[in-house]
């Protein structure tokens, strides 16, 4: 912080907050009607969104725990779209990352390693794997022109039906039905910040995440180098910035973050490599969400983390609403996608006015 | 291996090529205007699903056809809006429409359904031959021995490519879409062009999600589209924003598709390859396909690019 906000600051900060209040208000006017179209009362409706997910402890350890891979989910997307780069494939890289986490739990099983090592050991092949997944689309773009768009939505359906293979074959657990794995390790389980509601410690590890990714983009010269491609890629290529290197530094980067998110599902939600992990089918998935969510965040860490709690809360939320009156999940893909074009449209308002 | 050239899979091939390369048609005119769509998925979704509901509740293919596309028109017009009178950032409301899609489908599935034991079916359209032609050999069975939409599917590909390439009005539309100031200059009404383009366009990917239904599954699930919106979208860079070229890069992608499903219910594959593996062909498919042709692709020139005709650039 630089001393006081002057004036310009100011009318920016008033005109965002404005901005989003009016999208908000649009999209509790759309929450509004689909309560009413599904038979519910408004005033319960909003009551038990909060209820759910705020008002008890153990509503409250589910809101973290889903913060926690949208958080990540949402920086991957915010940190590649910083640098000009749309990283589609968070599912994927999710998946990804839960795949390393459990190789390394069901791989490791037999050295009967303490947790604080085999816990940090998978979350880091959890990552490692997600790292692999983001570099595939990075070295495809690099090396072919292909656009990393394609490629990650791409290899979302290859890891889907990779996770589909592991969790029906070599790792299933017969007992537990299909797509679904054998328990990993208890000493490879992530440790619990609330015990008694059953809320891990991934939302801390998340957190810490965002707080590196900001102190990357704003204190380092890579930071400096990869807001120079996604503001103006021509400018920064005259500028020296090898616009190659700064995309086979971002896509992995990309799917780290994500990848870490699959393998702290794996580690502390699920503790079992599962088809579904990222979200039903036709429910919100975490990679379609982290999208919006990083408009939503203005692709700013801080940003992020608050629009990451929001959907997080909804997210629960609209859960007992589809429990109540029958509302399906993905209505929260609705309030979203109105936020955003809400948002869109008062930011291109002021643009062509000026 | 003749089971590679088996009838019954180039047939298949047939009805799984319709979906792709109808919305990839769609996606052509759009980013031949200069807009680029990366919402086609989210559109392609609510497609079907208006497809299924309008065929269900009306009783009649032709009404969810035209239901599904009016969706389609409908979502496609809202992308317009941003994209060429905001002059918003393409991809981004793009994505926001894929979204928005995405949240719809089910959203007016259950609205209008209900929740039920067993989901509601409809008919998936059966076989018309088509007399003489359809007694060639080989070649006739397959191509003309199928259902109306796959007729029109043939039609539709031959009038885009002409209407692209052989009328005034293609060849202004694609100036739109490589040089917007000279076309401005030349008194085209890019904004109008563009706006018109998008709605064409809209109506043909909410066509191809009714095919879904109405073709393949004969019912309305979540995952129903699972992401040919978005092979739709690279078969555009396949075919080199053409339409004849897009319509050999679907047929390969469908009978990709189409060999999966064939050589997965086969019991003697079953167990020499898990399923899984075969499903992931076409994406895999279309990575290899994306590797081979993507450097080599022109896009039209003003491609994500919002026209300003006050600016002076």
């Amino acid at each position: 912080m630089k001393g006081a906000w002057s004036e310009e600051d100011r009318r920016h900060a008033a005109a965002l907050a404005a901005t989003y209040a009016a999208a908000a208000a649009l999209a509790l006017l759309a929450a509004a009607l689909f309560i009413l179209a599904f038979g519910g009362s408004i005033r319960v409706a909003f009551a038990t969104v909060l209820q759910a997910s705020l008002g008890t402890w153990g509503g409250f350890a589910q809101t973290l725990n889903k913060f926690c891979p949208l958080l990540l989910g949402s920086l991957a997307v915010a940190f590649g779209m910083r640098g000009g780069h749309f990283n589609i494939g968070v599912d994927g890289q999710i998946y990804a990352g839960a795949i390393g986490m459990a190789a390394v739990a069901f791989g490791l099983e037999g050295l009967n390693l303490p947790w604080p090592v085999f816990v940090p050991l998978g979350i880091l092949g959890g990552v490692l794997a997600g790292a692999f997944w983001g570099l595939i689309p990075g070295v495809l773009r690099v090396r072919y022109r292909v656009s990393e768009i394609f490629v990650t939505v791409m290899l979302n359906f290859v890891a889907l039906y990779l996770v589909d293979y592991l969790a029906n074959g070599p790792w299933n657990d017969p007992l537990a039905g299909d797509a679904i794995t054998v328990p990993i390790p208890k000493s490879a389980v992530l440790p619990q910040m609330l015990p008694k509601s059953g809320g891990h410690m991934g939302p801390l590890i998340a957190l810490a995440a965002a707080a590196g990714i900001y102190f990357m983009m704003s204190r380092t010269i890579i930071g400096y180098e990869i807001r120079a491609v996604g503001d103006n890629p021509t400018a920064a290529r005259f500028g020296g910035i090898n616009i190659n290197r700064i995309t086979l530094v971002i896509m992995p980067v990309c799917g780290a973050l994500s990848g870490l998110a699959g393998a702290i599902e794996v580690s502390g939600f699920h503790q079992t490599l599962l088809l579904g992990l990222t979200g039903p089918t036709g429910a919100p998935n975490y990679g379609a969400m982290s999208i919006l969510i990083a408009v939503i965040g203005r692709r700013h860490p801080l940003g992020v983390i608050l629009a990451a709690a929001v959907f997080a809360i909804l997210m629960v939320g609209s859960d007992s609403l589809q429990r109540s009156i029958g509302l399906p999940g993905s209505a929260v893909f609705v309030f979203q996608a109105i936020i955003v074009l809400t948002v869109l449209y008062v930011e291109a308002r002021r643009q062509l006015s000026t | 291996m003749g089971f590679v050239f088996d009838i019954s899979l180039l047939q298949l091939t047939m009805v799984m090529m319709a979906p792709l390369i109808i919305a990839c048609l769609g996606e052509i005119i759009i980013e031949r205007s200069g807009i680029l769509n990366v919402g086609i998925e989210g559109i392609v979704t609510v497609g079907s699903v208006a497809g299924f509901l309008g065929t269900f509740m009306m009783g009649s293919p032709v009404l969810g056809c035209l239901t599904a596309m009016m969706a389609g028109g409908i979502l496609s017009l809202l992308l317009a809006y941003f994209a060429i009178s905001m002059r918003a950032n393409q991809i981004v409301v793009g994505l926001g429409i894929f979204v928005l899609g995405l949240g719809l489908s089910p959203l007016s599935y259950r609205l209008a359904v209900g929740v039920v034991q067993s989901p509601p079916q409809i008919k998936t359209l059966s076989g018309v031959p088509v007399p003489l032609l359809g007694n060639i050999p080989y070649v006739g069975e397959v191509l003309f021995r199928q259902n109306i939409l796959v007729y029109l599917t043939y039609f539709l590909v031959a009038a885009v490519a002409f209407f692209l390439f052989k009328t005034p009005l293609g060849l202004r539309l694609r100036s739109c879409g490589e040089n917007p100031r000279a076309a401005d200059s030349l008194g085209i009404n890019v904004t109008a062009m563009r706006y018109g383009a998008c709605v064409v366009g809209g109506f043909f990917l909410g066509l191809a999600g009714a095919y879904l239904p109405l073709l393949i599954t004969g019912t309305f699930t979540d995952n129903l589209v699972n992401g040919r919106g978005w092979l739709a979208l690279m078969l555009v860079i396949f075919g080199r924003w053409m339409p004849l070229w897009a319509f050999l890069g679907a047929l390969l992608f469908a009978y990709v598709d189409a060999f999966q499903f064939k050589v997965s219910s086969l019991p003697q594959m079953a167990k020499a390859v898990p399923p899984q593996f075969l499903l992931m062909l076409p994406y895999v498919f279309a990575m290899l396909v994306l590797v081979k042709v993507a450097s080599g692709a022109e896009a039209p020139r003003a491609l994500t690019r919002p026209y300003d005709r006050e600016s002076r650039e």
